[in-house]
């Protein structure tokens, strides 16, 4: 049973494709990374799946049926756009919300508190919007995504703005919500965060979809070909290298990408010779690597 | 529907509960009355305490004739009882008491020195009715308050009656015939249909259009605020991931609506019901002026006027980004609204003309200019049917148009769209 299918899906404004035939399907239960550079047409997607647009041609499922409007009552959407009511409190606010998802009004206020107790800002339920902290207004709008009990959640940058300790506190309620069966859509350029929490995902540019798949699988068919060196020294020889095909600085270490049929014992020894080295390590691209190649490459 | 419900409800909680309008709920009757009702009091008063006037004439015969005749008056105005007899329309607001005394020194020297009495407030006013200024009916008034037309109207008023009055009485008319030759007519107009007197029927709708008109104003430009707010905001996409355009749109329309009519019924309270006088006064009114037909005719057009017009400032506040290219906009669509006001006169004089059909089928004129001949006149029960209908239709039809044109405003943030692309918003789907 897939939560969402979309069947070459194609939305232009204007002279401009924002989303340019876009097919996947997310399988229920599953976190779903929906990746790509700023105006990749990320948000246009997710757009059309939640009926703010239509697309020109194409189909949208949701929870296996055509799309239909009732079945918002069943999805919540964190905009990277983050609005509330500045004016308004919170509480209110977010029973609000709720009722637009045909939440009855009771039940809604008992999740909300509930959920501001658990999210460590039940002492403002009483005050309004703009009296509190950017990263409180970041929660309260991640609480009111998932008020209403969604089964499917779309999280477009659900993190930007948040401190380390909300933004693990945030991701252990995702996990959680997994666990209970909820789909879960992350829309982010943050790679990282997308390594640790996805299970598949749809890497677009253009509007296009690059790749696509299971996140292991998609990893694996980039091969271990890639090289975490930590060393003390010049590290200009790997510049123009014959085995290097490409070359990440990161300051404490560089990450090297070798190049086709290179072998890595080579290469070893040849950073032995030029420098002191203190890691060597074999090891799959990291998701980030594999977004700079794909995406520097197709926009060269 | 229901969202529109939840929408609107959540609009008018928080309007209602802001501090500027429990102010402007208080401030604005406030304010109509210092800018209506006090100058008016203030005139009404005249200059108060007693006026001391001269009246320089060649001879004292004249002299003393128009000092009676004003005295005349102003015991008469002290005596007039509170009814609306004949004299109460004849006769102005008060001019006080008056003290007036005959003069009979044509003299420059004696002019001027009473000029200076009138500078040094010893003499409120000098009338110089000489016999060559009353031979060209062109008499000079020395006073300091020559602005003061209330009372200059009526000194006016005083010396021409007993101008004719000794004119009749040289000619040998007794003081009842000369009383019977002075009484003015009093012309009361019957309306074929109502009972009410027409000169108040014709008020009373008079001011009821202008509360439609100013009303629609003010709340209009509010409900262009609130969208212009919102887009702002940026809450809508959250919302429109549950609400469609249209639903949030009529949502916001109906929800300061009610905040307007709100407002407008605290106000008519507190003018109702404090004073039992209130009370009756209004009871009065509905029985000799109005109908209930009349009254419940206002209350369709005004909500209908009302919906309309808001919902036109809606999508002007869909489409513009900021207040002052909202306000350029907002003049080009209250314009159908100023236009029935100005051809209002025209038309309640005139209320079978093809012209006020017209006006009053045309939807953007018509909550003002139906409302007039449903009051003035009785339309054809289908004039009034299509009338309805075209401006409930045009206000399903603009809500739509608008929804559109505020989702893809909304989600294409920017510059000011030109018509054309406006065209191709609603065309977006």
């Amino acid at each position: 049973m897939y939560t969402i299918e979309l069947e070459k899906v194609r939305k232009s404004y204007d002279h401009f494709v924002a989303v340019d035939d876009l097919s996947f399907k997310i399988e229920q239960g599953a976190v779903f990374g929906l990746l790509g550079p700023n105006g990749a047409g990320k948000t246009s997607t997710i757009r059309m799946m939640i009926g703010i647009t239509a697309p020109d041609s194409g189909s949208v499922r949701v929870f296996g049926q055509p799309f239909d409007r009732r079945c918002l009552e069943k999805v919540g959407y964190l905009p990277e756009e983050r609005g509330l009511y500045k004016k308004m409190k919170m509480l209110d606010q977010l029973v609000f919300l709720a009722e637009l998802h045909n939440m009855p009004a009771a039940a809604a206020r008992r999740n909300a508190v509930e959920w501001c107790e658990r999210l460590d800002i039940s002492e403002k339920l009483a005050s309004k919007v703009e009296e509190l902290s950017k990263g409180m207004q970041q929660k309260i709008q991640f609480i009111a995504a998932l008020l209403h009990d969604p089964d499917f959640i779309i999280m477009d940058e659900p993190f930007s703005g948040l401190d380390p300790v909300n933004v693990n506190l945030l991701k252990d309620v995702l996990l959680d919500l997994k666990k209970k069966g909820k789909t879960i859509l992350f829309s982010t350029h943050r790679m990282d965060q997308v390594e640790k929490l996805c299970d598949s995902i749809c890497l677009i540019n253009k509007g296009k979809a690059v790749i696509q798949g299971d996140l292991k699988k998609v990893k694996a068919q980039y091969g271990k070909n890639n090289v975490q060196i930590g060393y003390e020294g010049n590290g200009d020889f790997l510049q123009h290298n014959t085995l290097v095909s490409s070359f990440n600085d990161y300051g404490n270490y560089v990450e090297v990408r070798l190049a086709p049929g290179a072998d890595p014992q080579q290469l070893l020894r040849m950073v032995a010779d030029h420098s002191r080295v203190n890691r060597f390590e074999l090891m799959e691209p990291s998701l980030e690597e594999i977004f700079i190649d794909v995406v520097g490459k197709a926009n060269a | 529907m229901h969202k529109i419900f939840i929408i609107a409800r959540r609009e008018y909680l928080e309007r209602v509960r802001t501090k500027s309008f429990i102010v402007m709920t208080f401030l604005i009757p406030a304010l109509m009355l210092a800018v209506t009702v006090l100058p008016s009091m203030l005139m009404m008063k005249g200059g108060g305490g007693t006026k001391h006037l001269v009246v320089v004439a060649s001879d004292a015969r004249t002299a003393d004739l128009i000092r009676q005749q004003l005295l005349k008056l102003s015991e008469d105005q002290k005596n007039r009882p509170a009814s609306n007899s004949q004299m109460e329309r004849d006769n102005m607001p008060s001019i006080g008491t008056l003290s007036v005394d005959a003069d009979t020194d044509v003299s420059d020297a004696h002019r001027s020195a009473l000029t200076e009495k009138v500078k040094n407030k010893q003499l409120d006013g000098v009338i110089f009715a000489t016999k060559d200024a009353l031979a060209q009916r062109k008499v000079s008034f020395l006073t300091r308050d020559v602005s003061g037309f209330i009372t200059n109207a009526a000194i006016e008023r005083g010396m021409n009656q007993a101008l004719r009055r000794d004119l009749l009485k040289s000619k040998g008319m007794n003081d009842q015939e000369i009383d019977k030759a002075m009484l003015n007519v009093d012309l009361s107009p019957q309306s074929p249909t109502g009972t009410g007197n027409p000169q108040v029927v014709f008020f009373t709708v008079f001011s009821m259009a202008m509360i439609l008109y100013m009303v629609t104003l003010l709340y209009g430009i509010n409900v262009m605020r609130a969208i212009l707010e919102e887009k702002s905001s940026r809450v809508m996409e959250v919302m429109l991931s549950t609400a469609k355009a249209n639903e949030m749109m009529a949502g916001k329309i109906l929800g300061v609506g009610a905040v307007g009519l709100t407002q407008i019924a605290i106000w008519a309270l507190m003018v109702i019901v404090p004073s039992a006088a209130g009370a009756i006064a209004f009871a009065q009114l509905i029985k000799g002026v109005l109908s209930v037909k009349v009254l419940v005719y206002f209350a369709v057009f005004f909500l209908l006027g009302f919906t309309l017009y808001s919902t036109l400032c809606a999508a002007v506040g869909a489409m513009v980004n900021s207040e002052q290219e909202a306000q350029q906009l907002q003049f080009i669509v209250m314009m159908p609204m100023i236009i029935s006001v100005i051809i209002m006169v025209n038309i309640i004089q005139n209320p079978t003309s093809s012209a006020a059909l017209w006006a009053s089928l045309f939807p953007l004129t018509a909550p003002l200019i139906m409302f007039l001949r449903v009051a003035l006149q009785s339309p054809a029960w289908w004039e009034i049917a299509i009338s309805i209908g075209l401006m409930m239709a045009t206000i399903v039809g603009l809500v739509w148009v608008c929804g559109r044109i505020y989702r893809v405003g909304i989600l294409m943030y920017g510059k000011k769209p030109t018509l054309p692309e406006l065209m191709k918003w609603i065309r977006y789907a």
